[in-house]
């Protein structure tokens, strides 16, 4: 689904020359529907039959470690979709076939790019609020039935590993590492998955901040997807939510929706700065590490979950 | 025919809300504010300035021997809770208490035996069950709207309140002991369930000298499932242009609920000031107020009581035994 959003920023910057997915009429249909020439079943294929320089790896989680490792022994630079993978053994695999190939490897954590946590962002290096001391951050949105994966755990890593993860990240960045967590929550509301689909983490920073993050799939479907950010330090606070930011609002007789007036989003900022680092040699904003440390977190909190306690990082060995 | 008011006395104006609650004193007919106790000479000498027709102690002995009241309310700092809850119920004296009802659990057990023993009415100020806002959720729930109550997500942010709230022996603590209670009581009411378990933590404090906690943040398993959670932080900067919030997400098998209780506003600016909101909505605590008198007349259990009171404190004191390197603290607490 995301592969909509990347393929547009994409056609703006750079020559996109194949389509792969391993359902021929979505890989046909979605190849013609973007005028590309070429559509193909398997990255093997298109490695044998086409040339190009970056492979975008838009699948479901699972499969990302086999296709990014594989393209990145071809000599392809990889942008690799969030989250980089659902175990940490894998994530290593991929940071080690970067390394060795000498390849350009980013995982698309979006909120980076994001305008309003880049203003947040930017606001905390300039020292305008002091140490960030307290943070909250949420998304919420009905259960994903796009897909089908989302559905098992061991495909999409739940709620936490599929979106939370967004969150979890973006307060890496701006605040540092995390020391300790607590999970709670699990499956509340859904029927027929194994995956959860509520959770909230408390988070403890190396420090001393601490965090809240909330990560709901059990909104009701009416329910738009929402988002917000609140960060506190020393000297004052940043704020802001879906509400604040996508400020046109459509409303026709089947429903309404908000519309953010930015004209470049975070998925072609974020395409843009991975072209720029490959052209340049720069490392990307999120390497395979950086992503790898916020797939760590997230693994934490589902083993708090699981445990009913607090888990202090690193992992030992870092498996759902 | 209507009952002569009931006479009340307030007890301390060291909690800025005992000046909310003689405004709404002084604005209903079925009680009078008859005496007030203020120890502090400078609030004595506001008061007397203010109300020169009111006899003002500075003894809350010499008020309960002279004065024939029916009821006060409790608003000194919250560790004196219970010396001066003791004091009134001995006297045979309903009490409506702020909130945290007392900063140790002994003495919230003391204040119930006590009014069991001398049939007292104890009421806990929890105005957010009078709220119209969070009263109507409330209302929603119960028909269904949102089928069962999965999780409550709860935020009650504040400024930093400043004097004795600083001071953890007056006080009993900081942002946790000040801001859990509220959201925590609305939680019991709205799942008519008890916490089973208490998971806190609290962070470097946003105000480096303050010897009590600013932030924490809290997550609770009620016996039910229900999970929920409190951001109870003084996270608000001194300039930010209301108080605080106390704001709820309760999310159900059949939809979600929010509630922004305090975001009814008039935005004001005048030139030289910071933007500030003037609060445009319901006026909770006379509505609490009220009925508060109408329980005391009627001999009626208030809607929430002194056992209200003591539940949303023994969530907090687990919340501080989390932090304190308790981990998850399960509830009911030991002695």
């Amino acid at each position: 689904m995301i592969a909509n959003s990347h393929v547009r920023a994409w056609r703006d910057l750079a020559n996109v020359v194949a389509i792969v997915d391993v359902i021929p009429e979505k890989a046909r249909g979605f190849a013609e529907g973007n005028k590309i020439d070429r559509w193909y079943t398997s990255v093997n294929e298109a490695l044998e039959k086409c040339e190009f320089d970056i492979v975008d790896v838009c699948t479901p989680t699972f499969t990302h470690c086999e296709i990014a490792v594989e393209a990145m022994n071809n000599g392809k630079h990889v942008l690799c979709e969030k989250p980089i993978a659902l175990t940490l053994e894998d994530a290593d695999k991929m940071i080690k076939a970067s390394e060795k190939n000498k390849v350009k490897f980013m995982v698309a954590h979006c909120l980076r790019f994001w305008n309003e946590y880049r203003i947040v962002k930017e606001s905390i290096d300039r020292g305008e609020i002091g140490e960030p001391r307290i943070a909250r951050a949420y998304r919420y949105i009905s259960f994903p039935l796009w897909g089908g994966w989302q559905r098992e755990m061991e495909k999409s890593g739940g709620v936490l590993i599929d979106m939370g993860i967004h969150d979890l990240d973006y307060l890496r960045w701006i605040i540092g590492e995390v020391k300790e967590v607590y999970a709670n929550g699990g499956i509340l509301k859904s029927k027929g998955t194994d995956a959860h689909d509520y959770l909230h983490v408390l988070l403890k920073f190396e420090g001393e901040a601490i965090a809240f993050v909330e990560s709901s799939w059990i909104h009701p479907k009416s329910h738009p997807f929402t988002y917000g950010l609140e960060v506190v330090g020393e000297r004052g606070m940043l704020k802001f939510s879906r509400e604040t930011s996508e400020v046109v609002q459509l409303w026709t007789e089947g429903g309404g929706e908000t519309i953010s007036p930015l004209k470049r989003d975070a998925i072609s900022l974020e395409i843009e700065h991975f072209l720029n680092c490959i052209e340049s040699g720069e490392e990307p904003l999120v390497t395979g590490l950086e992503a790898r440390k916020s797939l760590e977190v997230a693994l934490a909190a589902i083993r708090s979950v699981e445990e009913g306690r607090p888990v202090r990082l690193p992992l030992n060995g870092g498996s759902i | 025919m209507m009952n002569d008011p009931l006479k009340i006395g307030i007890v301390s104006f060291a909690h800025m809300h005992a000046w909310s609650y003689l405004r709404a004193l002084s604005e209903i007919e079925e009680g009078e504010l008859s005496a007030i106790f203020e120890e502090d000479p400078e609030r004595r000498r506001a008061l007397e300035s203010r109300f020169p027709d009111i006899a003002i102690y500075s003894d809350l002995r010499e008020m309960l021997a002279r004065e024939k009241l029916d009821a006060v309310i409790i608003t000194s700092e919250n560790a004196r809770h219970i010396s001066h809850a003791r004091e009134a119920m001995l006297r045979g004296l309903h009490i409506m208490v702020e909130k945290p009802i007392t900063t140790r659990l002994e003495d919230a057990d003391e204040i119930l035996s006590l009014a069991e023993r001398e049939d007292l009415i104890v009421q806990t100020a929890f105005p957010m069950r009078y709220h119209d806002a969070t009263v109507i959720v409330r209302d929603l729930i119960e028909r269904g709207s949102i089928g069962e109550i999965l999780v409550i997500t709860a935020t009650n942010h504040g400024r930093y309140p400043g004097g004795w709230f600083g001071v953890k022996e007056l006080s009993g603590g900081g942002a946790m002991m000040d801001h859990t209670v509220h959201t925590a009581d609305l939680m019991r009411w709205y799942t008519g369930d008890e916490v089973k378990k208490v998971y806190a933590v609290r962070g470097r404090n946003i105000r480096e000298n303050l010897e009590v906690d600013d932030i924490g943040l809290i997550s609770l398993t009620f016996n039910g499932g229900v999970i929920g959670s409190i951001d109870c932080s003084w996270s608000r900067p001194s300039t930010y242009p209301i108080w605080g919030d106390v704001w709820l997400l309760v999310i159900g098998t059949k939809g979600c609920i929010y509630v922004d209780a305090f975001a009814s506003r008039v935005e004001s600016v005048i030139e030289g000031d910071r933007l500030r909101w003037k609060y445009s909505g319901a006026d909770a605590d006379k509505v609490m107020i009220r009925d508060f008198i109408r329980c005391v007349e009627e001999g009626r259990r208030p809607r929430a009581d002194g056992f209200d009171g003591r539940q949303a404190l023994e969530i907090t004191l687990a919340a501080y035994k989390s932090v304190e390197g308790g981990g998850v603290v399960q509830l009911p607490l030991g002695k």
